[in-house]
């Protein structure tokens, strides 16, 4: 039998939780502020406009607390930038993911995310609070600070990602990554909650919280985290891989394999130390070699899909809700909360159900089909809240779940692989790959999205997410067809041996 | 000698401190009261409210202690003063009085009385309508080629009118005659009065940095202390 949901847990130490939790929180306080710039929208283009004038009624006087700034003519164009930024932050968060995966394979994970946390952390102070305070509006200075903002931010999805898989093995990677992937939802929450309660003093006071917090979080986690067990003298899970009999030969916690690498990686860093810091070290698997890697280009392309679909619910769903139902935006917002919840639940509940079955590509295939139906059903959704927010969080649930295990414990999964065996440094390179693919999926679809309602509307939007959820189970149909013959042959032969 | 010098010693100081004085008056005298020559004359009307309002004439202005050392204008005598286009007189924007008749004045422009919200009397030659039009002021008179605009309305509260609307968080204010301005609510401050209170700075800050010292300090004890340099 594979192993059960319980009997793992007591194999962990303080340092487990700890690294969990450092990891957790760090991603939450990135993704918190994200969601902040998302949330304090409507006061920064308040804040670049000029107000509005109806008709002939007189200018507002004083003209220096209603006139002044003219960055932009109307909202409306406000809007449009902000939208622009969006994509901005998006194809540079791309391009950085696949940067810096590489880099975090071949420098300390933990200088890497301190680095990238208080550096975006700074960024975002400098965007939102420092130009609000000298009172410096400027288009290319907005623009150029939030392409350093998707770069710094790039560097930390794929580095948590790896310390999470260097603590926990493939034992149970499914449950307790899902339970982790829930913290870019949380994230979303705790950046709404922020963001309001501050809001009040000035949008600046929410980009200041927001990014103070983040910068306290890259502190503890500089004094705090443990990049991997080996640091502490403790060893982690068999880091294997996709193998089809992986399962069943269900390894003991130190292999052999384990041993021997413990024995090498000290000569290994010390070596990797007098390199060039430009040379290619020759443990960590190259850029090129990571994209064709067994699975990781399928996963990659299906992820670009899923992001699409996952990433046009994160920006358009209050949109649509108050558009399509006239729901006020309080409310549209609290019910978009009901696919971030689907989501989490999703994650950790098909996660579990992977574990089990010791499979992960038959679920995703299951949920994704079973998520087609669900999107032609939310389309139609009925004009009441309740019952939107039931089919809210079953597409959640059913789409949410997918993506968050695709990008991380597939990705680590992918990241330790046996054609990679031996080299444990694949690991952020290969989740920024899949990351940083599906990111450049989800800003490519953000412009789709908009095109596509402006000339044939909601239902066409819809339909578009069905062809995309399709053609993200076509990209990794291979691996299902491997995994269900593998799984067929397997009970063929337990049924032999019975 | 020695008494002499004694006695001589405080006189100087005091002419020199009434020079001073006289120095530092003449430096904020406003430039609107040297707009012409003379002074406010006795019988006009600004030099009757002036005299009946405890004010000091300097140059075309009547003056009134606001505080001990701030003064502001209360009235303003720019009759007869060869004016042709009247739009800086904003430094008389407190005058309750202002007399701009026996002036050819071709142009005034709109916001020459933007923000002269105490304005009550207003002088002009016959042939200048009253700023903000006749629906501004409660009573406008034409006598012997001087125009006479009394009474300022409130643009805020005018019946009959379409109301004035304010955008949230800022209620309507007199800005002068025919305007108004918004000014922010209560509590409320800012570009578009968006901002409401202080940032409770010193408490989060405080609150953020003792947590993050305890916690690293601990996780570093806990966790940290204990790794080796691989």
């Amino acid at each position: 039998m594979p192993p059960s949901c319980c009997g793992y847990l007591s194999q962990y130490t303080h340092h487990h939780l700890v690294a969990f939790l450092l990891t957790f929180f760090s991603y939450v306080f990135l993704h918190a502020s994200r969601k902040t710039f998302s949330n304090v929208k409507v006061s920064i283009s308040a804040q670049w406009t000029p107000s509005p004038r109806n008709g002939s009624a007189p200018a507002l006087l004083p003209s220096e607390t209603w006139e002044k700034n003219r960055l932009f003519a109307d909202e409306q164009q406000a809007t449009l930038f902000l939208g622009a930024l969006d994509s901005i932050f998006l194809f540079s968060y791309a391009v950085g993911l696949y940067l810096s995966g590489v880099i975090g394979d071949r420098v300390n994970l933990r200088y890497v995310l301190c680095f990238g946390l208080c550096g975006s952390a700074a960024v975002n102070f400098v965007f939102g609070t420092l130009t609000e305070w000298l009172h410096i509006y400027n288009v290319y200075l907005y623009c150029s600070l939030w392409v350093l903002n998707g770069l710094l931010q790039s560097t930390v999805w794929p580095c948590v990602v790896a310390v999470m898989a260097n603590w926990f093995g493939k034992t149970g990677r499914g449950f307790l990554f899902g339970l982790w992937s829930a913290c870019a939802s949380v994230g979303n929450i705790f950046g709404a909650f922020l963001a309001s309660s501050v809001l009040k003093y000035g949008y600046e006071y929410a980009f200041l919280v927001t990014s103070v917090v983040q910068f306290a979080g890259g502190i503890v986690l500089f004094f705090g985290l443990l990049t991997s067990p080996h640091e502490v003298g403790l060893s982690s899970d068999c880091p294997t891989g996709l193998s089809p009999v992986d399962t069943e030969t269900h390894r003991p916690l130190m292999s052999d394999e384990e041993a021997e690498e413990d024995a090498y990686e000290p000569h290994y860093r010390s070596v990797r130390r007098q390199d060039e810091p430009g040379q290619e070290s020759p443990k960590a698997v190259g850029f090129f070699q990571a994209f064709w890697l067994p699975g990781v280009l399928p996963y990659s392309l299906a992820y670009a899909c899923l992001k699409l679909v996952n990433y046009s619910f994160f920006f358009w769903l209050p949109f649509y809700l108050s558009n399509n139902y006239g729901w006020k935006e309080v409310e549209a917002d609290r019910l978009a909360m009901w696919y971030d919840v689907g989501g989490i639940i999703g994650g950790t509940v098909q996660g579990l159900v992977t574990d089990i079955m010791g499979k992960r590509s038959p679920v995703l295939a299951l949920s994704l089909t079973l998520a087609m139906a669900s999107l032609v059903g939310y389309s139609h959704s009925p004009d009441d809240k309740t019952a939107n927010a039931v089919l809210l969080a079953i597409t959640g649930f059913l789409i949410g779940g997918p993506s968050n295990m695709i990008s991380s414990a597939i990705s680590a999964d992918l990241g330790r692989q046996d054609a990679i065996r031996g080299s444990r440094e694949a690991l952020a390179t290969v989740t920024g790959i899949v990351d940083g693919t599906g990111s450049i999926g989800a800003a490519g679809g953000q412009y789709l999205v908009s095109l596509i309602e402006s000339k044939l509307g909601w239902i066409a939007v819809f339909y578009f997410f069905v062809v995309m959820t399709g053609g993200s189970i076509l990209f990794i149909s291979p691996l299902i067809a491997t995994e269900v013959r593998a799984m067929w042959r397997e009970r063929q032969m337990r049924h032999h041996q019975l | 000698m020695k008494t002499g010098q004694d006695l001589l010693t405080p006189t100087w100081l005091v002419f020199i401190l009434s020079l001073c004085i006289y120095r530092s008056h003449q430096l904020v005298k406003p430039q609107v009261c040297k707009q012409c020559s003379g002074t406010v004359p006795k019988g006009s009307e600004v030099g009757k409210f002036c005299s009946s309002s405890s004010g000091r004439v300097v140059g075309r202005c009547c003056l009134a202690n606001e505080t001990s050392n701030h003064e502001r204008i209360i009235g303003l005598d720019l009759s007869n003063c060869s004016l042709t286009h009247v739009d800086n007189l904003q430094e008389a924007s407190d005058a309750l009085i202002i007399d701009l008749s026996s002036n050819a004045i071709i142009n005034m422009s709109d916001s020459a009385f933007q923000g002269f919200s105490q304005l009550r009397q207003l002088f002009l030659p016959a042939d200048i309508a009253c700023p903000g039009g006749n629906s501004s002021w409660d009573k406008v008179k034409t006598n012997e080629g001087i125009r006479l605009c009394e009474g300022q309305r409130n643009m805020c509260n005018q019946s009959g009118k379409m109301p004035v609307h304010c955008p949230e968080y800022s209620h309507c204010a007199a800005y002068g005659p025919g305007f108004f301005q918004c000014s922010c609510a209560d509590d409320y401050h800012g570009y578009k009065c968006l901002r409401e209170g202080e940032f409770p700075a010193l408490w989060v800050f405080g609150l953020l940095g003792a947590s993050t010292l305890v916690l690293s300090l601990l996780l570093w004890l806990t966790q940290r202390r204990k790794a080796k340099s691989l």
